[in-house]
């Protein structure tokens, strides 16, 4: 046993790194995207995250209980959510929350003492803020919010659900010297009537059952109703898990299949490879059942281990490297390595297939009388086809011709072959493709469509003679842009709406990324959104701007397509016809602004927007790039074992060759042919899946992504280098043993 | 007649660790253009390891040997290749054709490592293999096969024809056939044949036997009158 694997080590090798990386790249990636979801599950569950947020400036006591009086709610507790600026040098924002009771969306504490709703004095700050501002428990700091201040001490410092992504107006990306979050007791609030704004509620069933019950016994006595799904840090979170699902459900089952596949193409040749010995074993009297526990255990063996140490080693390496890219991003207490079932299927399939082709593989032989099997298996015999019929056969070289009828006749090894440089093409395709969808989405955003240097947000009071002030002296444009919820018959989303006022530094385009004119009267839809609603140029939908509850119905004239914003754009006129208010929310200029306005919040520089956007697809690279490293790893053992296994069984056609005075570089150039027509059969099939499967998983991304697969030249390069670089190199590999090909041996051990 | 091959004083030996095993011990031997020679030996006495170091498939230990005036045993592995293309017709005892390719083809194949036209259904026929050209391998008898093998062997026109137990896997009738033709080749054709063979019998339709035993040769007859290989009692 043990001389038989030194015998074929560099097969069980390959056997034991198949299985390893197929099970390793499939349960760490899974491990990696199902910790995603225990984390938030586990996090939001132990923190009792809220089910849903009423909005409403009336928040009086008889209100309350007409909601706990609703037959689906379960519980309700009352807060005042406020903005604040900290008092510091860059004046960060701070939402402070005023808690009524602390039972929904609780502080997580990591350090100093729990959350006491009696305590006036105290706040429980935003460790991640506290971690940036150097503060510790025992310190004091001072908030200020609508012309209050107020100081108190830090009583304990930690997380809260519903600020695992935080960003704010001055930041696109979590900036934690920035931004942050602190909860106080109500007794902390300088008025004893606190102002409630906000109601948590946990309810049962779903959202739009409880919503309906809102809307029916409150007689939307509230402004708004907000849904787990639609809070930003909830969603947030939510779209970053699917983000890595679609990356990590589809991709890694391609490699387990690949993996499983040529595992077993192998398995099946050892064997076979091997009949002649069984013949003998057999005829020297070994019983059936000795032989096909020897050559069973063979490679099982192998790929037990392999797929053991996959199953071990993959949550172990992969998801701490992700989570690792997440931390940045996510304020969250701890991540979790996800579990799922499937990985142990996945493994025990991998292992009970191994062990099931090597019986059957085996059972085949043995079966056979000794006599039989101690002979090599009749060759299979070749028969002219269709192509050797054509004139135009005789012109092919011998090469061709020889490649040709190997390939026929090993009809299996060459799909194989196929398949795997196939898949590989499709992943590196996909994953680079990736990369160059997150590049155009860039460009499409930051500059077909938003085409200014500056944007100056403006505060939620500012007055028009400031924000004509401000125009003016900057030779801005207005703009608005305000949440909405959008509903076709039976859908409703979330969206943006684009107010546009005779703007030229911001442009409407259409799916082929030119100008779209949208005329004052007209009212596009975004094209995501028209797939989401599932409406169509003609159709009506009814939305409102969050914060009012004034719905209105509009027919959607056009549609424009946007990468990253996903709504309506109208004209400032067809607004005031609809009888909404506008409101300039920004200002766009094509200087760069570095002046303070009053009433500006926050300036965006153009390159502070597309920085903020690389960093945000950082993490996705990561993944990129690991994907797209495993699956050339992937398709150099493969292409190498099957390289591996065909030199086997047409060696000795080669010695033959050599001795009748054919040079090595003839052979290598025989096997280097082959080998290059299966690379370019897989990278032609390839390319176009990849770009199928890139199409899906864009589909996939999110409600607020739009795009349409493209391939670059460069992706197409990039993996047309790194397909072709490897089928040569795994060639290489192979020009050494032609050369070392003992032609007298090669020729004696014959059949 | 001219000296086409001269051993002299050749001398192989095979290391295998510490024990070195000599298989060719002081060989010194000659045969001439056209001749047809049968190399007789029991198993184990130098017979393959003398075809390899002659068909350049194994360099020596020492000693030289010389073929139309070159010294093989000085040449690397290009040049041996280049002798083997130019040189040496191989027949073997298990034909060893390209199962990929048919009859044809196999003969054709030639043209990929010399520089000789060659026409493909010619050489078959003369072999009597009209009618098989496009036949593969598995498709034709053991016979039929060795019969390819020839006709790839000669289509080059090489100096010589080696031939190792061309018959071990043929039944007798279709060997004598098969050494029949490779005699007519010799006589009509002027070819250099060498067979390879521990068959006795062969002897008396050689034109030079060289026996050897245990590395060493043990004797060289030459036949003044030898017989056709169908004149031979089997």
């Amino acid at each position: 046993m043990l001389r038989d694997i030194r015998n074929h080590k560099i097969q069980f090798i390959s056997i034991f790194l198949m299985a390893f990386l197929g099970v390793y790249v499939f349960v760490g990636f899974g491990a990696e995207s199902f910790g995603f979801e225990e984390t938030a599950n586990q996090y939001y569950g132990e923190t009792n995250l809220a089910d849903g947020w009423i909005y409403t400036s009336n928040l009086d006591d008889d209100f309350v209980d007409k909601v706990n009086n609703l037959s689906l709610t379960k519980d309700s507790e009352r807060q005042l959510a406020v903005n604040s600026i900290a008092d510091f040098d860059n004046d960060p924002d701070i939402t402070l929350h005023f808690l009524e009771d602390d039972d929904i969306s609780q502080f997580y504490l990591v350090k100093g003492e729990e959350f006491n709703l009696s305590d006036g004095d105290g706040v429980w700050l935003d460790t991640r803020f506290a971690e940036a501002k150097n503060l510790s428990v025992g310190d004091n700091i001072s908030f200020t919010f609508e012309g209050i201040t107020i100081e108190k001490e830090i009583k304990g410092l930690g997380y809260s659900p519903e600020h695992l992504y935080q960003t704010s107006d001055s930041s696109m990306i979590p900036d934690y010297t920035k931004m942050g979050f602190a909860y106080l007791s109500y007794k902390a609030f300088p008025l004893s009537d606190v102002p409630y704004n906000v109601l948590l509620v946990k309810y049962d069933g779903n959202s739009s059952a409880y919503e309906k019950q809102l809307d029916d016994d409150l007689t939307r006595d509230y402004s708004t109703f907000m849904p787990r799904a639609q809070h930003p840090s909830y969603a947030e979170f939510q779209d970053e898990t699917e983000q890595h699902q679609m990356m990590t459900d589809v991709i890694p089952v391609i490699f387990i299949v690949i993996a499983m596949l040529t595992l077993l193409t192998t398995m099946t040749r050892i064997i076979n490879n091997q009949r002649t010995q069984i013949g003998i074993l057999k005829a020297l009297g070994f019983k059936n059942r000795t032989i096909m526990f020897h050559y069973i255990s063979y490679g099982f063996w192998m790929v037990l281990a392999g797929s053991i140490l996959g199953l071990i080693l993959g949550p172990l390496t992969l998801p701490p490297i992700m989570f690792d890219e997440m931390a940045d991003l996510y304020s969250i207490p701890y991540w979790l390595t996800g579990f799922n079932i499937s990985f142990i299927i996945v493994t025990v399939l991998m292992v009970v297939l191994a062990a099931l082709i090597s019986y059957f593989a085996c059972r085949n032989i043995v079966n056979e009388s000794p006599s039989s099997a101690i002979r090599p298996k009749v060759p299979k015999v070749s028969t002219s086809g269709f192509l050797e019929k054509l004139g135009l056969w005789k012109k092919f070289s011998f090469n061709v011709r020889w490649n040709y009828r190997d390939a026929k006749r090993n009809k299996f090894r060459a799909l194989m072959s196929i398949f795997g440089v196939l898949a590989c093409t499709l992943i590196i395709v996909a994953s680079f493709g990736c990369m160059d969808g997150f590049d155009e989405m860039k460009e499409w955003s930051y500059e077909d469509i938003n085409h200014y240097s500056s944007k100056l947000v403006l505060e939620d009071n500012v007055t028009s003679s400031q924000i004509d002030y401000i125009v003016d002296d900057v030779d801005g444009e207005k703009l608005m842009e305000s949440a909405i919820e959008i509903k076709s018959d039976d859908v409703k989303k979330s969206g943006v709406v684009t107010v546009l006022d005779d703007n030229d530094l911001y442009t409407p385009t259409d799916d082929e990324k030119n100008p779209l004119e949208i005329s004052e009267s007209e009212v596009s839809l975004s094209k995501k959104m028209a797939q989401l609603l599932d409406v169509k140029e003609g159709d009506t939908v009814k939305w409102h701007i969050m914060g009012s509850d004034k719905w209105v119905n509009t027919t959607v004239d056009k549609i424009h397509s946007d990468p990253t914003s996903q709504g309506i754009i109208i004209s400032k006129e067809k607004l005031d016809d609809l009888g909404l208010n506008y409101t300039t929310t920004s200002v766009i200029s094509s200087n760069d602004v570095y002046e303070n306005y009053t009433g500006v919040k926050t300036v965006f520089s153009m390159d502070s927007l597309t920085d903020s956007w690389d960093d945000m697809m950082e993490s996705s690279m990561t993944v990129i790039y690991l994907l797209a490293g495993f699956a050339s790893l992937l398709s150099v053992i493969v292409l190498y074992n099957l390289g591996l296994l065909s030199f086997t069984e047409i060696k000795r056609e080669f010695a033959t060759l050599k001795v009748l005075g054919f040079k090595s570089s003839q052979l290598r150039k025989l096997l280097l042919t082959q080998n290059l027509w299966f690379t370019t059969i897989g990278f032609v099939i390839g390319v176009p899946l990849g770009r199928e499967v890139l199409q899906y998983l864009w589909g996939t991304m999110g409600d607020s992504f739009y795009l349409n697969a493209h391939i670059s030249l460069k992706t197409l390069i990039i993996t047309f280098l790194i397909t072709y670089v490897i089928s040569i190199l795994v060639n290489l590999m192979f020009s050494g043993k032609i050369k070392k090909l003992n032609m007298v041996e090669s020729l004696k051990d014959n059949e | 007649m001219s000296t086409l091959i001269e051993f002299k004083d050749v001398v192989k030996e095979y290391k295998s660790g510490d024990h070195v095993l000599r298989a060719m011990d002081n060989v010194n031997f000659t045969i001439d253009e056209g001749e047809f020679v049968v190399i007789l030996g029991p198993s184990g006495a130098g017979k393959s390891t003398l075809l390899n170091l002659l068909g350049g498939l194994d360099s020596t230990t020492s000693g030289q040997i010389i073929v139309n005036g070159e010294h093989v045993e000085n040449f690397n592995d290009n040049e041996l290749t280049k002798y083997r293309a130019k040189n040496v017709g191989f027949i073997f005892q298990f034909y060893n054709l390209i199962p990929n390719l048919t009859a044809i083809e196999n003969v054709e194949l030639m043209k990929d490592i010399v520089d000789v036209n060659i026409d493909g259904n010619a050489v078959l026929d003369s072999v009597g293999l009209t009618g098989h050209a496009n036949q593969f391998p598995a498709q034709l008898s053991g016979g039929e096969q060795q019969r390819v093998s020839i006709a790839r062997a000669v289509a080059k026109q090489p100096a010589m024809l080696l031939c190792d137990e061309p018959t071990g896997a043929l039944d007798s009738k279709t060997g004598v056939l098969i050494l029949n033709l490779l005699q007519e080749m010799s006589n009509n054709k002027n070819t250099t044949v060498i067979i390879v063979t521990h068959n006795a019998i062969l002897a008396e339709a050689a034109d030079k036997v060289i026996r050897i035993k245990n590395g060493q040769i043990e004797d060289i007859t030459i036949n003044e009158h030898p017989k056709k290989v169908d004149e031979l009692e089997w």
